[in-house]
């Protein structure tokens, strides 16, 4: 009986006695890794190699974020062209047709009445571009570099077409460009509208501020086309050899 | 055999202790460190008692409790009212246990000492008292 007790007395202090030290010893080990547990002269030297690793990673840093200046640059650099090249695409795409244009400029109408030949709408086309048109369309087909007007036969008679569509009537054309100087290069004396009249056919003009016109859809192949290399530089070339030979 | 159970349940303790996860906040530890001191001291008082043989478990796990907590307790107070009793803690407690532990170690090396000369002696028949530290005067 008495052992037991001092057993069962032990065994209780024990446990606890186990329990303290193993969870003291955990908490002073981490508490060692504390920095007001470390003695001075370590922490002069922890301090000495923190500022060296310090002034060291502030020299990367200076020159990281040059070489972050100068990627920045040329980035910018690069932004630029191609900015550059997307305005001079867009314009070019503008000129040639591919992209749906509005501006002000001159509507020309015939009647489905008037007995318009297909000869009659090229001249009035070159007419147009003659007086300064940048941008013309025929019964709502763009006219770019390989449009062509011409007539194939239809039910009951021919019909016109520009680039292979037959044209609507009442047939509209449309000019942007000044339309004053459009709707006199028409009206000149002898000109397309004379003309026309001769032919007992009255086109109507109108000088409108907002003509809007479709784009075309450009699925041309260049397969045929090179660029023409000046005549000077290749004379300039076979001087210099000349030159080398003698 | 009776004292292995005791060492089995430090072991036991100190894997509890380890598995348990507790963490003890740093300003924590300086108290849980004397509360040991503290704790240590009565154990160590304990087995002196046992060989003294005046042990009462009473009395030893009363001491354990109330040495420890209030070893951390004083401990505490003491940094909060600006008296470092930590030390003193320590210092008493420190030659406590050292005191407890020389004369366990003169109780174990009497009883060893005892144990030869009641051998020497058995040829008389004496009756030899068991455990019992003779004073240095008997022995010698």
């Amino acid at each position: 009986m008495k052992t037991h007790r001092k057993t069962l007395a032990f065994s209780c202090a024990m446990i606890i006695m186990g329990m303290l030290l193993s969870v003291q010893y955990q908490s002073t080990n981490t508490a060692e890794r504390e920095l007001y547990q470390q003695r001075p002269e370590n922490l002069i030297a922890m301090i000495r190699n923190l500022t060296d690793k310090r002034s060291k990673l502030s020299l990367e840093m200076a020159d990281l974020s040059n070489q972050l200046a100068d990627r920045r640059n040329a980035f910018e650099d690069q932004t630029l062209v191609a900015k550059s090249i997307e305005q001079e695409l867009s314009k070019l795409e503008i000129v040639n047709g591919s992209r749906a244009v509005r501006g002000r400029g001159l509507e020309v109408t015939f009647l489905s009445t008037s007995m318009v030949q297909y000869s009659d709408l090229i001249t009035l086309v070159n007419e147009l571009w003659a007086s300064g048109a940048e941008a013309v369309s025929v019964s709502g087909v763009r006219i770019i570099s390989s449009s062509y007007i011409y007539y194939r036969p239809a039910d009951g008679g021919l019909e016109i077409t520009v680039s292979n569509q037959p044209i609507t009537w009442p047939l509209k054309i449309l000019a942007i460009g000044d339309s004053n100087n459009l709707e006199k290069g028409l009206t000149l004396p002898g000109g397309f509208i004379d003309m026309m009249a001769f032919n007992k056919i009255y086109p109507t003009l109108r000088q409108k501020e907002a003509l809007e016109l479709p784009a075309v859809n450009l699925s041309q192949r260049f397969d045929y086309l090179k660029e023409y290399v000046a005549a000077e530089n290749t004379a300039a070339q076979t001087g210099t050899t000349a030159a080398q030979g003698s | 055999m009776w004292w292995l159970v005791p060492i089995l349940a430090l072991f036991l303790g100190i894997l509890a202790g380890q598995h348990a996860g507790i963490q003890v906040p740093a300003e924590m530890v300086k108290y849980l460190s004397i509360a040991i001191l503290a704790a240590l001291d009565s154990v160590m008082g304990g087995v002196r008692s046992l060989l003294e043989r005046t042990f009462n478990s009473t009395i030893m796990l009363s001491g354990f409790f109330a040495n420890a907590l209030l070893a951390a307790l004083l401990a505490y107070m003491g940094d909060r009212l600006g008296v470092d009793l930590y030390y003193a803690a320590v210092f008493v407690f420190g030659v406590r246990l050292f005191d407890n532990l020389s004369k366990i170690r003169h109780f174990i090396i009497n009883f060893f000492r005892n144990r030869k000369i009641r051998r020497a002696s058995d040829w008389d028949g004496s009756p030899a008292v068991k455990g019992s530290a003779p004073s240095r005067e008997e022995v010698l």
